[in-house]
């Protein structure tokens, strides 16, 4: 597997369209967010019923754009601001969960920055997604044990965070990981390091 | 893209820079306001020097103007936007209102009587307070502009940083007359006013002639062929000029191409009656505040029915913002006018076609073109409404393969939709939009953009269609093509504005993001400590009368707020429900538990429904690096951002539209449809985001932002009173909530 193509260095040196894509992107995402929080109670009622941790499947589409956002623009920060700032545009027409929604982002966000961080900044394969989107899952959980889920059982905790942490793990980071490489091969992402890679493969 | 370039403009030198698309008119520009960096990619070498430094070494030293009006608006007021340069280069908050007067002042941008008092709506309040600082432009929002008065906006934004060289990359080209005259006496005065150096790129030479006095031309290669005196080198000149596709000044139209009608026929099902028809129609929008006052204004009409008969053309004309888009909107069943009907031939109403009746029925040009691909390559994007019809037989492949021929695309046959210029993806979506034989195209402005060749091929086309029975309707700014609708020519005005609200506005207008964040997240720790539903009913009670002494006013009456508050709880409702229900299956199927769960979310969702929707973004930029002194650059990205989040809903819409109409929309039958469907509208949502974001970022640098490393602000940010009182007032329900607690144990 071909390493993956680091941001220009220094990695903190944020230009202008790498701050403006992440927060664009994460605007983008949090209309998506918005009208996903519409079309998924009907699912996510359904899987309630059979098994009430099942929550956490239709749960992980939240965790996308803290994954995306990283793997296009490979700079620290950049996964925590795009989930961020998807919270925050979900938020403001009025969502669900109010005000919960920009923590939840902001945990969220920091799950899937720090797992770029552990692997140094320097890898962004579909294994790499696939972590991000994993870690993005157990602070969220934790969180809404004490918020939404009050009067679960600890074993129906315990199955709620592993059920989130697998469904951010295909969902979250498969999906993203899968709409990166549509986006770089769509021609969107020349001035970042997956549209230098979609070019290369081209090239070989 | 350019190879081997030399180029040396004299000092208030004005030169107008000409040649086919692909030519690299675009990347020149970009390299001589030193930013083809920012958003390009690919191998660089050469030096571009101004009065002997780089470009970028002085801020502001270029001024740039891009295409699409509204790419660079950064804020959400004129008086604001204009200021961006100057906070970038730290210029003292006294000195930003006088430079911004005069700047707008040059562009004579001034807002009519009227528009700003008329779009006082929420939450754009704390007017008064900004009004002071930039005088009526410091209340008038960007999104009110005409294209023209974005353009002249823009340029207002470059003249800010007093440059010395002024960039123009096609600045009318997405104008009407009207509009783009009113550009180019803007420039011509400032740049006479300002002795400044001016290089503008554009494919309609007619009316920048008068203006300029060199023109260089570029060929295919970005090569220079001819460099001289305007008038001279368009006489010496005009013959090459014309085969590389050129508008030249006074060339007569170019004559379109013939086309055989048979590749855009179906044989089955050739036209003769007519196509559509329409009673005059009213197309009203209605926004309302956050308050719930509702404002209805007349979108689009028109004065007359139009029948649209097999074989005619009928072009929609008007200034922008009469309402073209909207009426075509309505002709293709994506709005119900709010008078009048739209009927196809055998009387049905369009709007109530299902998506492949739709498809069989009528097809879409949008405006913006990107948004209709729905397929992978350039020739499944031409097959793939006939596909969905069961239109497809042996000769299909073959007859797309000849339309592209026609349109110039044949080389691009397996190439990626998305990765087509402009230009190219307009007349794709024309060649897409007709090749299944629908009975009626509606066009929206499909010759734009186009060079002599490429709209000798699209126009012909377009009659070939014609004489094969289709039918077209037009929105149109092209001379040309508004002749050859003859006396099928519908003129729309543009309706009146409706005023705004009156009267005294509710408590929580004008209150700061921060407080009302502030006041929403107090709503958590009343939801987590009420130890029960009883508990939790009597801090709902609490909530709902804050609620409404802050949305209730004088012009809203008491209905109105609290039905708009409703409808924002909807969603919180469904999360409550939900959790409650998930409460009960577990917990031994006890209903006061099930209750816990209900009120607790309830109560911490409520207050958000409340104050979230009145946060001002600018005013939060403000907030966030003046008063919690988050780092300035990501601060004004988020701004940004957030101001695009009403393009974006309806960015979502239009590609949603566009699957509709291209016969690939959804069904719930077929569950797995409905998940390709929110992947491909995800997918294209986020294009048109990286794109805007590209875009904005060379004009952000342009403005100096790249080096903005001690910004200033335009407007101070405040923390008032009332501020206080709304956090205060916010935290009685936890208080109320810990005093339950207490007294439980």
């Amino acid at each position: 597997m071909p390493r993956s193509i680091r941001a220009t260095a220094p990695l903190m040196a944020w230009r202008t369209i790498d701050i403006l894509t992440i927060t664009f992107l994460g605007a983008a995402f949090g209309i998506a967010y918005w009208g996903w929080g519409l079309a998924y109670q009907a699912p996510s009622t359904a899987l309630t019923t059979i098994f009430p941790p099942l929550a956490g499947i239709t749960g992980a589409p939240w965790l996308i754009a803290g994954v995306v956002g990283g793997l296009i623009v490979r700079r620290p920060g950049a996964a925590l601001l795009c989930e961020v700032v998807a919270a925050l545009v979900s938020m403001i027409p009025g969502t669900q969960w109010g005000f919960t929604t920009l923590i939840s982002g902001i945990l969220q966000g920091l799950g899937a920055e720090l797992a770029f961080a552990i692997l140094g900044y320097g890898a962004y394969g579909l294994a790499a997604a696939m972590f991000a989107g994993a870690m993005s899952a157990p602070l969220e959980a934790v969180y809404e044990w004490f918020v939404y889920w009050t009067d679960w059982g600890w074993s129906y905790k315990i199955a709620y965070l592993v059920i989130l942490t697998a469904a951010g793990a295909v969902i979250a980071g498969g999906l993203g990981w899968v709409i990166t490489r549509a986006l770089a091969a769509a021609g969107a992402l020349g001035a970042f390091p997956p549209g230098q890679e979609a070019r290369e493969a081209r090239a070989v | 893209m350019l190879r081997d370039l030399d180029l040396t403009i004299e000092a208030g030198e004005r030169v107008l820079l000409v040649g086919p698309s692909g030519s690299g008119k675009s990347t020149l520009l970009r390299a001589l306001a030193g930013l083809l960096e920012t958003a390009d990619a690919g191998e660089l070498s050469g030096t571009v020097t101004l009065d002997g430094v780089a470009p970028g070494d002085r801020p502001g030293s270029v001024g740039l103007v891009l295409q699409e009006p509204g790419a660079g608006v950064v804020a959400a007021t004129v008086a604001r936007d204009v200021a961006f340069g100057p906070e970038n280069v730290g210029m003292p908050r006294a000195e930003m209102p006088g430079r911004v007067a005069s700047a707008l002042a040059a562009v004579r941008l001034a807002p009519d009587r009227g528009a700003v008092a008329d779009s006082q709506v929420l939450p754009a309040s704390g007017v008064d307070e900004v009004a002071g600082l930039g005088g009526a432009a410091g209340a008038w929002p960007t999104s009110a502009l005409s294209g023209g008065q974005t353009q002249r906006l823009a340029l207002a934004g470059a003249l800010a940083l007093e440059p010395s060289l002024l960039l123009l990359d096609e600045p009318t080209a997405m104008l009407d007359a009207e509009n783009a005259q009113s550009v180019r006496a803007a420039v011509d005065e400032v740049v006479t006013a300002r002795g400044l150096t001016l290089v503008v790129v554009e494919h309609l030479l007619g009316p920048w002639v008068d203006l300029v006095d060199r023109l260089v031309v570029l060929d295919e290669d970005g090569a220079v062929v001819a460099d001289g005196p305007v008038r001279e080198t368009l006489a010496s000149e005009g013959e090459r000029l014309l085969a590389t596709g050129v508008w030249v000044p006074g060339a007569p139209a170019p004559t379109p191409i013939e086309v055989d009608p048979a590749l855009v026929t179906r044989a089955s099902t050739r036209h003769t009656e007519s196509a559509l028809a329409a009673t005059e129609l009213t197309v009203a929008r209605t926004t309302r505040t956050v308050d719930g006052v509702a404002t209805t204004r007349v979108a689009a009409r028109t004065s007359e029915p139009l029948v649209v008969g097999a074989g005619q053309l009928h072009a929609l004309v008007g200034p922008s913002g009469s309402g073209k888009s909207t009426i075509l909107h309505a002709l293709a069943g994506f709005l119900t006018p709010t008078t009048g009907r739209v009927e196809t031939r055998t009387g049905q109403v369009v709007a109530d076609l299902d998506p492949a009746g739709l498809a069989a029925h009528v097809a879409w040009v949008p405006q913006w073109s990107s948004s209709t691909i729905v397929a992978r390559t350039v020739l499944d994007e031409v097959l793939v409404t006939a596909q969905a019809l069961g239109r497809l037989d042996a000769g299909s492949e073959t007859r797309a393969r000849a339309l592209l021929d026609v349109l110039g695309l044949g080389p691009l046959a397996s190439a990626d939709p998305r990765q087509l210029s402009g230009g190219e993806q307009r007349r794709l979506a024309v060649a897409a939009a007709l090749f299944h034989g629908p009975e009626l195209v509606l066009a929206d402005e499909p010759t734009v953009g186009q060079d002599r060749h490429t709209w000798a091929a699209v126009v012909g086309l377009l009659a070939a269609y014609r004489s094969g029975g289709g039918a077209i309707v037009t929105a149109t700014h092209d001379a040309h093509v508004i002749t050859l609708a003859g006396d099928r020519v519908h003129r729309l005005t543009a309706p009146p504005a409706a005023p705004g609200p009156r009267g005294g506005e509710p408590l929580l207008a004008g209150r700061g993001p921060l407080a009302l964040l502030l006041g929403s997240a107090l709503a958590v720790p009343a939801g987590v400590l009420s130890p029960g539903w009883r508990p939790s009913l009597v801090l709902l009670g609490i909530q709902l009368v804050l609620a409404v002494s802050g949305l209730v006013s004088a012009r809203s009456g008491v209905i109105a707020p609290l039905r708009a508050l409703l409808t924002r709880l909807v969603p919180g409702l469904l999360a409550a429900v939900s959790v409650a229900w998930s409460t009960w299956l577990l917990g031994g199927r006890d209903l006061a538990l099930a209750g816990n769960g209900l009120t607790r979310v309830l109560l911490i969702v409520l207050p958000s429904a409340v104050l979230l929707p009145f946060i001002d973004t600018d005013r939060l930029g403000d907030q966030l690096a003046q008063t919690l002194h988050l780092p300035d650059r990501p601060v004004v990205a988020v701004s940004a951002a957030m101001h695009r989040m009403q393009s974006f809903g309806q960015i979502w819409e239009e590609i949603a539209r566009a699957r509709r109409i291209r016969g690939v929309a959804a069904t719930w039958r077929r569950p797995a449809t409905i998940v390709g469907h929110v992947l491909a509208l995800t997918v294209g949502l986020l294009l048109r985001a990286l794109r805007s974001a590209a875009e904005l970022a060379v004009a952000m640098d342009a403005r100096g932002f790249a080096r903005a490393q001690r910004r200033t602000w335009f407007h101070p940010a405040r923390w008032t009173w009332g501020d206080t009182a709304l956090v205060a007032l916010s935290a009685l329900p936890a208080l109320v909530a810990v005093a339950f607690v207490m007294v439980v144990r």
